[in-house]
């Protein structure tokens, strides 16, 4: 068999071919290893290329393996049958906040018109897949009432009042659990703050000002003066029972709060952080504070370094600590009221009081507000100009130039709701204008089979800010130039340069390591009280976030996801991480980067973000934290659950650890054809507990074994091994993430067919030494991106 | 736990301009004259014969009950009643009927378990004619304006892989639950002031402007999509049509008070405290013809915590048959059928007419997850109650072979004494047998 025959056998090997030759003996009529079968039915194409491009099918034991060239003369194919994909897109939630934001220039901090919309269907946790995401009448319905919420809050019918002062001090009601202790002892003419806000009881965490429910009168600047006074920093008991560090100087912090939500000494759904400070022992003294708040918000007060549960400090304080209380005290009865009581008194607890408060405003603030100036441009409003206002505002929130039609529907709308005055109807064709598809939906119109360049505008700042695109993106898409390399380029790396682009970084982490769920399943609060006390699930989040952004601005390999031998953490994480070098001995909630000497910690596996995420708050499970990895790191997820292979009722009794219990169900062959890709990721994850402190021994003092092997061979014996071994596979993880940041950018699916273009900018960025930024602009300037 | 009451001075209760307090029960003080669905409750009119409407309640939860502790040993209407079936059939033994080998032969685990109310998989929805529209919504649909909600949907909006998700529109859109009781307290029984009133009105003819105007703008876009995307865009244009619908039945009712609260606004306390105030609820939505059908799923926000239990909830669902997660997934199976049995008493002890409200109501009780250790939809857990069916039995139906029967024939039985002429429902064989 001679040289030409060969390549001629080889052009006819077409993709059944392929397949009949190299796959279907284990995935065909007589056996479906893992469940898979290609020879009928639905054939999962996409699983197939990925492996096939990897290389780790057929496995290394099968008796007949293709060339490379075969591979990829299937993969190419396989591409070349290319059905029409589903690409209209909705925004989802936070799209819409965003979006909402920039289009009537308001900060949303306090206001959120999406609270009761439904949540974002996910497709492999991306939350901005367009054929993913559903609209039902429901949304629909949420939509319209939304319009009404944002118009009425941007364009106010009333001018802001003159500014005024409230004043509250000698009385202060706080909440009923403090109430009757507060009166017992005669102390109401202060507030105290006990407790951080993340506490179970909420026992003296928020200081509201129950006395000014109503809150602000008007969207403005405020003058918070407030008189404190923080006690016992340094007191004479066991600083674990309050769980505070005596070191560590007192945190003080205002919140907002808005009695309509919920109770205000309690957490809120919508309570951003307004300002904080470190406080000087003793006092009192005045602060002063300039917070911005909406209608209907008060500020309140918060001790976020404050203890973990003053409640059992109260019942708990008589029994340990009985030679501080006066001698009448000491046999109190056990139980809270009398405690509370007692304590309050005589206790030397540490907390920040307030005597004091002044609220002063709202200060300058614009007789014509930024929103309405957004809406009605410099002029006021005038009948005439309505159609004026409206065109404006429909080019500006369709995200083009709106057609006559267009305006055309919408001064109907106008013209219906005449009855109430002209200003009325304008704004009732506004809301119409939020409600249609032109601005629901981002726009995929083409011009010559590639996206015209407002679409690809939209495209671009949906990718990148998450929002609509600014002034100077639609001015280059309406001159064309957007469709130059050149000047996408250069708009791409001023995208990215904006602080607009923290909606990329936390919305992409989001959606491909799935942190959104991070705090779905709270750690159980007596085992791990620090990741309550010290904040961690934020701090986590903001660690993995300033990789991303360093990885980004720096233009460093994406491998540095997969091994970095730094990390950006601040001492809470350095505690729970065990790393002293580098970190300050007191305060340190900024983050500074730090070099791992250990090389446990390093890459995303060792960040506290992914091992909480990946566990359930009470334990871990090497099933699911294999699962996890095989999904977010490796890109070869398991198959799912088996559709025709008859149930099994797994029995693990007998087993004695978790590793038995796993030994158990690989026993069964077809369990184990899935559990042996899964569960040696998992078991290398072991020796982090549920919130990723590293262990030994598991709760019940066995000991933790790591130690695995991969299916394509390589053995070890902990997390190190692990990351030596994905280490190998670096140019699967760029293609892996390329394929993720395709899928967020362009908001479809990509698949099989898309193979040979991720593929090819997958390899264009290794080529340029894999960094992060180079990625991202070869995503922008990709084909597949300009095209719908 | 804080237990201060929210404060009441925001609400006022609205009496229309007839003086009229309507209290509760309303249809038997007033002699109101309620037919059968299709038409609404008048107030009002004197010398009426008390015939009520049917109504259906169906409540599911998320990983099923552990089979060797729910299902009876014996068959007939002498069986015995393991522990997690004891609270329901302890005290309603004459009014139930418990199932077993019935199910809709799905599999799929988590991501088949939304199927338990409509037989269908969202997945296989497009090839089958009514979609997988669920039971409650079927019979939504045949409610007309007759209330002024056609349903009401309640639980958890989500939980493991999506949670329960149990009702479907005919469209495929999932249902979103009143996750709070304090939410839907408001709906039912809080009444717009005049002004409000009013300005309700006035926004219910805005909004109807702007579905004119928004159709509008999708067909105009419709027409530069590819054939696909125009597809995808259908569901722009079915949610126009349902919320013109929403729209029309809000008109309809907006000049008809709520009835009166019989009990202060609840808080919302987390779906465990809550389930039994949403039970609650449920009786009196159904009491006052607010609705006639009512469903409660039960997934995420269930923390086990609150039962004493400190192990997750789904965990303990993978017992791998050691004896003691069993024991404490047992627990909290064992919580949901007590507030179950519960809600039972309390339909019983409501006077409906001709019978009590459960005669009344035909209530289905159970889970789309058969085994949840082995994430298997077979076999599913399923107690039907009142309704006028003849009950006090354990009917074990046979798990394959030629007699097994879909649980979708229960479906067609429901509806049919519902009232609607059906003889069909997902993949069903006819109605079920033995009932």
């Amino acid at each position: 068999m001679n040289f030409v025959m060969l390549l001629a056998f080889a052009a006819v090997d077409d993709a059944a071919g392929f397949l009949k030759t190299y796959c279907i003996g284990c995935h065909g009529e007589t056996v479906q290893m893992a469940n898979r079968r290609f020879d009928r039915g639905d054939v999962d194409i996409a699983a197939i290329m990925r492996r096939v491009e990897a290389g780790t099918m057929p496995p290394k034991s099968a008796p007949k393996q293709p060339t490379a060239a075969q591979r990829q003369a299937y993969l190419t194919h396989v591409a070349k049958q290319a059905p029409e994909k589903i690409v209209l897109r909705r925004m989802n939630r936070r799209e819409y906040l965003n979006t909402i934001g920039d289009l009537f220039q308001m900060p949303m901090d306090q206001f959120d018109p999406t609270s009761k919309f439904p949540r974002d269907q996910q497709w492999t946790h991306m939350d901005n897949i367009g054929e993913t995401l559903v609209t039902s009448g429901y949304l629909l319905e949420q939509y319209l009432d939304a319009a009404e919420a944002v118009v009425a809050k941007a364009l106010p019918s009333q001018p802001p009042p003159a500014p005024r002062t409230w004043v509250f001090k000698d009385q202060f009601q706080q909440q009923k659990e403090l109430d009757g202790a507060r009166r017992a002892n005669k102390l109401t003419q202060y507030m105290s703050l006990f407790e951080h806000p993340r506490t179970p009881h909420y026992e003296g965490a928020y200081a509201p000002l129950h006395a000014f429910s109503e809150g602000v009168p008007f969207d403005g600047v405020y003058e918070v003066k407030v008189q404190v006074e923080a006690l016992h920093r340094k007191n004479p008991y066991d600083a674990k029972l309050f769980g505070t560090d005596p070191e560590a100087p007192f945190r003080f912090g205002v919140v907002a709060g808005n009695a309509r939500v919920g109770y205000l000494q309690h957490e809120q759904p919508i309570q951003p952080l307004l300002a904080e400070t470190v406080l000087e022992d003793g006092g009192p003294y005045w602060l002063t504070f300039q917070v911005r708040l909406d209608a209907g918000y008060q500020p309140r007060f918060i001790f976020p370094n404050g203890m973990n549960d003053v409640r059992r400090v109260f019942s708990q304080f008589a029994r340990r600590f009985p030679e501080f209380l006066p001698e009448d005290q000491r046999n109190v009865a056990a139980g809270i009221v009398p405690g509370r009581i007692a304590m309050m008194k005589y206790g030397k607890i540490p907390q920040i009081r307030i005597h004091h408060v002044e609220i002063r405003g709202p200060l300058n603030a614009p007789v014509i507000p930024a929103s309405q100036r957004a809406v009605y441009g410099d002029r006021p409003f005038a009948p005439e100009r309505t159609r004026e206002i409206i065109a404006n505002f429909a080019s500006r929130a369709y995200r083009r130039p709106a057609t006559t039609e267009e305006v055309n529907r919408l001064m109907a709308v106008a013209e219906k709701r005449r009855g109430a005055g002209a200003e009325a109807a304008l704004k009732d064709a506004l809301k119409a204008a939020l409600c249609s598809p032109a601005f629901l939906y981002i726009s995929t119109a083409q011009d010559k089979g590639r996206l015209d360049p407002y679409s690809l505008a939209s495209r671009m700042s949906y990718f990148l800010w998450s929002s609509m695109p600014d002034e100077a993106l639609l001015k280059q898409a309406a001159s064309g130039a957007l469709l130059r390399d050149d000047i996408l380029r250069a708009e791409t790396r001023r995208m990215l340069a904006s602080p607009r682009a923290k909606a990329f970084v936390d919305g992409f982490l989001d959606s491909w390591l799935n942190l959104r769920s991070l705090g779905d399943m709270p750690p159980e609060r007596d085992q791990f009280a620090a990741y309550y006390f010290d904040g961690l699930q934020d701090a986590m989040k903001t660690e993995t976030r300033l990789l991303m952004r360093h990885l980004l601005d720096e233009n460093k390999s994406v491998h540095d996801f997969l091994d970095a031998r730094y990390s950006f953490i601040n001492k809470p994480l350095a505690r729970l991480y065990g790393i002293s070098d580098g970190m300050p001995s007191a305060g340190g909630q900024e983050f500074r980067r730090v070099a791992l000497t250990d090389s446990r910690r390093a890459g995303l596996l060792g960040h506290g973000s992914v091992l909480t995420v990946s566990a359930n708050g009470i334990e871990t499970s090497p099933v699911t934290r294999g699962i996890w990895v095989l999904e977010n790191i490796l890109g070869t997820p398991p198959s799912p659950p088996p559709d025709d292979v008859p149930a099994l009722d797994p029995d693990v009794r007998g087993a004695k650890s978790v590793r038995d219990l796993l030994t158990k169900h690989r026993e069964n062959e077809s369990c184990m054809s899935c559990h042996r890709s899964i569960d040696p990721p998992g078991f290398a994850l072991e020796n982090f507990d549920p919130i990723g402190r590293w262990r030994t021994k598991y709760p019940n003092g066995a000991a933790i074994d790591a130690s695995g092997e991969m299916t394509t061979g390589e053995k070890f014996s902990d997390i190190a091994g692990l990351r030596d071994a994905i280490a190998t596979r670096k140019p699967a993880f760029t293609r892996f993430l390329t394929d993720r940041l395709m899928t967020y950018a362009c908001g479809r699916k990509f698949d099989a067919i898309d193979a040979p273009a991720i593929d090819g900018i997958a390899k264009a960025a290794s080529a340029k030494g894999d960094g992060l930024r180079d990625l991202v602009e070869l995503v922008v300037l990709s084909d597949a991106f300009r095209r719908k | 736990m804080p237990t201060s009451r929210p404060d009441l001075a925001g609400r006022r209760f609205f009496l229309r301009a007839t003086g009229v307090r309507l209290a509760l029960p309303i249809l038997d003080s007033l002699g109101a004259n309620v037919v059968r669905s299709g038409l609404a409750v008048t107030a009002l009119s004197a010398n009426a014969k008390t015939v009520r409407p049917m109504r259906m309640a169906a409540i599911g939860n998320a990983f099923g009950f552990y089979a060797q502790q729910f299902f009876p040993q014996t068959t007939g209407a002498n069986y015995d009643t393991p522990h997690l079936l004891e609270p329901v059939a302890k005290e309603h033994r004459k009014d139930i009927s418990v199932f077993s080998g019935l199910d809709h032969g799905v599999k799929g685990g988590h991501f088949a378990v939304h199927s338990f109310l409509s037989g269908v998989r969202q997945v296989d929805a497009k090839g089958m004619p009514d979609g997988n529209i669920s039971i409650d919504q079927r019979a939504a649909e045949t409610v007309g304006g007759a209330t002024r909600f056609p349903s009401l949907t309640l639980g958890s909006e989500e939980g493991l892989h999506g949670g329960c998700m149990m009702c479907w529109t005919r469209s495929g859109t999932r249902v979103n639950p009143i996750q709070g009781p304090r939410e839907l307290f408001r709906k039912l029984f809080v009444n717009e002031s005049e002004a409000g009133l009013a300005a309700a009105k006035d926004r219910l003819q805005l909004q109807g402007s702007i579905l004119d105007a928004v159709h509008g703008d999708a067909k105009s876009l419709k027409n530069r999509l590819g054939a696909r995307d125009q597809q995808k865009l259908d569901e722009y244009f079915t949610s126009v049509r349902d919320v013109e619908k929403v729209l029309e039945l809000r008109q309809k009712w907006a000049n008809v008070p709520k009835p009166n609260a019989p009990m202060l606004e609840p808080e919302n306390r987390g779906l465990v405290n809550d389930i039994p105030v949403l039970y609650d609820l449920m009786a009196l939505v159904l009491q006052t013809d607010s609705t006639r059908i009512a469903t409660l799923e039960i997934a995420g926000g269930f923390e086990a915590s609150v039962l004493g239990v400190r192990k997750e909830y789904h965990a303990l669902s993978h017992h791998g048959q050691a004896p003691e997660a069993i024991e404490l997934l047992v627990k909290l199976e064992r919580y949901q059928s007590e507030q179950f049995a519960r809600f039972l008493t309390k339909l019983k002890s409501i006077d409906d007419g001709d019978g009590t409200l459960l005669d009344h109501t035909m209530v289905l009780f159970g889970s789309g997850m058969g085994n949840g250790n082995a994430h298997t939809n077979l076999n599913l857990p399923v107690v039907l109650a009142g309704g006028g069916f003849k009950h006090g039995q354990y009917h074990a139906f046979p798990t394959s072979g030629l007699n097994k029967q879909p649980l979708s024939n229960l479906f067609v039985s429901m509806l049919q004494r519902f009232g609607i002429e059906q003889q069909k429902f997902a993949l069903s064989t006819g109605t079920l047998r033995g009932i």
